[in-house]
């Protein structure tokens, strides 16, 4: 039967932070065409990602059916199943592993690839739980370094809300690129208004972003890695200036007295001055030092330095280092100020964050001992446990086992929605352990790189398939309808897993419908349940929120969750480690593979991986309309370019020890000289001989993980040579 | 009366969002033909660089080129509103005729990849005007950076500023378009 066009309003699933609103023209079961919220402002309007999710749902590559590996790992070559014998399958290789290597042996691995509430790729992880366990990962891509300064400095996690932009009179926007990686829906849109309303923007960054060009009056460039030097230097000028807030230090802090006896070289004798820092970041120390007295004297002004700088050897330090100034201009918890985090309203939303289900607790992590460098975090001990592997070094562990002194052996992964082969370092290394491993199934959407290395794939659908919710990093919540069913067989992953529950022999895995889990999320922050599902979006608070405004107002009565109560400069469980590469103040140490490195000899470009325009991560790498609007290609400075031959355009050899990705350069004077910049997240497609023709930035980057555990993909030495013809 | 568009370049930041959510809308398929465009703008030398981007689809010229150029009259004028619309039905195809896409100077006519591609175009969405929606590229723009409507309106709200980086405005032609344009500044140099 033929039935009208309908229209839906429903929040989109990417890990961007966005959680945007589509509103999707359904007729006779399939989707027609896309717009965005038409509602009122502020519209939480799409980017262009999602305005190409109709060619994602219907993309030739989604894949339909359960399918079994017939050719060679990574080759791609499989056959249709049924869903009965990919669930068996998956099921009786867990037992056998479990039986003969124990639960440890079989790693989950998953990322936010899907972030619905009911539907997210942790769904599985009570299977597994309820199974006998497996082992999980910590270590987040993203931002492990920044929570672990929060964590530190301030007891937990928080960021600006972008409404509250425009009552800034100075912005400094530290590696921050909201134009094109959006965090928070329409963060960009409220820039340009905070510019227009009067605000100065300063942009500190490797390259003039999109976002730089869209608002800044001052670029001051830096070397990747370096930007913790920047930052203490100045310190140093607020100190020798007399510029900071002491009052705000007094009341609301610990532990300044030993920062600024590092600062000024009293611990080490070497005085953290401009001039200093001038020599390791390449700013000039004059830069500097303005940008530190106006800083220090605009009132009042908002750091907000970005995760990316903190993706880099010791970027934990580069984090705490911006709480530092922060606190130092006495601009935490007021309007217009920051916390010197970035843009983001975690845990200052009524929403339960992550997922609806509990795991039921995993007996692997249930004998497990502490991390020595791990702090208590108040949501879970997970993350801080001797038994998860930390995401980079995922890879390391598959190889060596316990005799690399990891906890385990490892036999098995599963992988959901996540395309782990790409998205973590060293992916030659990746693809040795993937070949190495007794079994591997990949729950997904797509033949990503990492599913050609599946023995089973189970496909999953996509939001538009299923009944969810999604919460991004914004003060909103919104309604996933399901507008169409599920394509061929694709499932949702509930659905999945309860498949692979009942194979496992688990009863009581779920007892609610996707509606009734749904009521039960929805419930402590929507009145109206109904409405909410009518209006495809919840919008909280009237005013913009401002992190730690609790905090500051009354600190009496509400001290900050650390040890001391206060904002800690100097943090005791730091110096309790007693490992000098976690210092208990924010110190600059130098990265590995800074161009200092012996090895800059062989490989003299740093190399840094930034968020791509037309991708979520490795997300919409495949979808036409986008990949025609934002090739993948490598940025090169002229001066960097003409010595070696290399022309705007030209196909380019990018390479050091760990691979070789060839891929066309963009030759610029948007970044600075001695850099370049691979956008993170094009699939590796490799040839013969093991070069990657996709522009896959992981091939290149280190499998090695801060001491805090932040991700060091942006401390990375290579080579660029024109490729022969 | 005359129907326009209006583009903001100090908030464009060239995202594209307007071109994927075009080519969804008009179901156009990845490849040449591209109703809605985004010219990139790279000047300077590092570190004092000018990066800006034009949004540019079809300005329904007042006096449209294309109009005059087309030997199958596949191009026309509607005179309610002013939109200039291509019939494909009539168009010769780009292996006998571009004579449209010659005589534009803004390089508007849009051909696909197939053989003998029929000439396609930004019709303004007039299937979104007729029930009072705004074409999807301005409803879309996630910077509220493009408007579109009675040109006359749009002078009102926004003056009549016809000049951008990388437009030239044609006095003949008169292309229905008003900016406001981004304008260079120094990116380096101290506080005063």
């Amino acid at each position: 039967m033929k039935t009208a066009e309908k229209a839906y309003y429903i929040g989109t699933d990417m890990n961007c932070g966005g959680a945007c609103l589509l509103k999707v023209h359904v007729k006779d079961g399939v989707i027609t065409r896309l717009e965005t919220d038409d509602g009122d402002e502020p519209q939480l309007r799409n980017c262009l990602r999602c305005r190409a999710y109709r060619q994602r749902v219907y993309a030739p590559d989604r894949l339909l059916y359960p399918l079994k590996r017939v050719g060679e790992r990574g080759e791609g070559k499989f056959k249709r199943i049924s869903w009965d014998e990919a669930l068996e399958t998956v099921a009786s290789q867990y037992k056998r592993v479990k039986e003969t290597y124990g639960p440890a042996a079989t790693i989950y691995l998953t990322t936010g690839g899907d972030i619905g509430q009911v539907h997210n790729t942790r769904t599985a992880v009570r299977v597994f739980c309820l199974a006998g366990g497996c082992t999980l990962m910590w270590g987040v891509a993203s931002n492990e370094g920044w929570m672990f300064a929060c964590q530190a400095t301030y007891g937990y996690p928080t960021g600006n809300d972008h409404r509250d932009l425009p009552n800034s009179k100075l912005v400094i926007l530290w590696g921050m690129n909201p134009a094109v990686i959006i965090d928070g829906c329409g963060t960009a849109y409220h820039l340009a208004l905070a510019r227009e309303k009067g605000t100065k923007f300063i942009v500190v960054d490797p390259r003039y972003t999109d976002t730089a060009a869209l608002v800044a009056d001052r670029w001051i460039s830096i070397r990747p890695g370096t930007d913790a030097a920047a930052m203490i230097a100045m310190a140093y000028v607020m100190i020798k200036e007399d510029l900071y807030d002491k009052e705000f230090i007094n009341k609301y802090t610990v532990g300044f007295d030993k920062f600024k006896e590092y600062v000024l070289g009293k611990e080490d004798g070497v005085p953290k001055t401009p001039e200093w820092a001038e020599a390791i970041t390449g700013v000039p120390a004059r830069t500097i030092a303005e940008l530190a007295s106006e800083y220090a004297t605009t009132k009042p002004a908002a750091l907000l330095p970005s995760k990316a700088p903190g993706r880099t050897a010791f970027g934990e330090q580069y984090h705490r280092a911006a709480f530092t100034l922060a606190a130092m201009t006495g601009n935490i918890g007021k309007p217009g100020g920051s916390a010197g985090s970035e843009i983001t309203q975690r845990g200052e939303i009524p929403f339960p964050m992550g997922p609806a289900m509990k795991t039921g607790g995993n007996p692997v992590d249930a004998g497990s001992p502490m991390r020595k460098d791990a702090l208590p975090t108040p949501i879970s001990k997970g993350p801080g446990l001797v038994a998860r592997l930390h995401n980079s070094e995922i890879w390391d562990a598959i190889l060596k086992g316990k005799a690399g002194g990891y906890y385990s052996d490892y036999k098995m992964v599963y992988v959901a929605n996540a395309n782990y082969l790409n998205q973590y370092p060293n992916v030659n290394k990746a693809v040795k352990a993937l070949k190495s491993l007794e079994f591997i199934a990949v729950q997904e959407q797509f033949m990503t790189p990492t599913a050609k290395f599946a023995d089973i794939i189970l496909p999953t659908c996509t939001f538009l398939e299923r009944n969810d919710a999604v919460w991004g990093a914004g003060p909103h919540v919104a309604y996933q309808p399901k507008v169409i069913e599920p394509l061929g067989e694709s499932r949702s992953h509930l659905a999945i897993c309860e498949g692979l529950a009942a194979k496992l022999g688990i009863t009581g895995y779920n007892d609610k419908t996707d509606e009734e889990w749904l009521e039960q999320i929805m419930k402590p922050c929507v009145s109206d349940f109904e409405l909410f599902k009518k209006k495809g979006v919840k919008k909280f608070y009237q005013s913009p929120t401002i992190p730690f405004k609790r905090e500051i107002e009354d600190i009496e009565n509400n001290p900050f969750p650390t040890p001391s109560g206060k904002i800690e400069i100097f943090s005791q469980q730091m110096a309790d480690m007693n490992n000098p590469l976690l210092p208990p103040i924010p110190k600059y140490m130098e990265p590995w593979e800074s161009r200092n490195d012996p090895l800059a000899r062989k490989y003299p470009i740093q190399l840094i991986s930034t968020h791509p325009k037309r991708r979520s991560h490795s997300q919409f790498d495949n979808i036409p309309w986008l990949r025609e609007v934002d090739p993948q290609v490598i940025w090169l400075n002229t001066k960097d370019a003409k010595p070696r031959g290399i022309k705007d355009g030209d196909l380019v050899r990018v390479f050091n020890n760990r691979g070789e990705v060839t891929i066309q350069a963009k030759v610029t004077e948007r970044i600075m000289p001695g850099i370049a910049d691979l956008p993170e997240g094009a699939w590796y497609n490799p040839d013969k001989a093991g070069v990657d023709h996709g522009g896959c930035a992981n091939v290149l980057t280190i499998d090695k993980r801060s001491p805090g555990g932040a991700f060091t993909s942006n401390s990375c030495l290579v080579q660029v040579e024109k490729a022969k013809a | 009366m005359q129907t326009g568009f209006y583009f903001d370049q100090t908030r464009c930041t060239g995202c594209y969002t307007c071109v994927v959510a075009c080519k969804d809308w008009h179901d156009v398929p990845a490849g040449p033909a591209s109703w809605m465009r985004v010219i990139t703008i790279e000047e300077g030398k590092f570190p004092d660089v000018f990066v800006a981007w034009l949004a540019t689809s079809c300005y329904h010229c007042a006096n449209p080129a294309c109009v005059a150029a087309c030997p199958a009259e596949a191009i026309t004028k509607r005179k309610e509103d002013g939109i200039v619309i291509v019939d494909r039905e009539k168009c010769l195809g780009n292996d006998q005729c571009d004579l449209c896409l010659q005589s534009c100077s803004y390089g508007v006519p849009q051909f696909g990849a197939e053989k003998n591609a029929k000439m396609q175009m930004c019709n303004l969405c007039l299937d979104r005007l007729k029930e009072g929606k705004k074409p999807i590229c301005v409803a879309g723009c996630p910077m509220r950076a493009l408007d579109a409507g009675p040109i006359d309106e749009l002078r009102a709200q926004y003056g009549d500023k016809t000049e951008a980086v990388a437009f030239a405005y044609s006095a003949d032609l008169k292309p229905s378009v008003i900016f406001k344009p981004k304008r260079k500044k120094s990116l380096v140099g101290g506080r005063k």
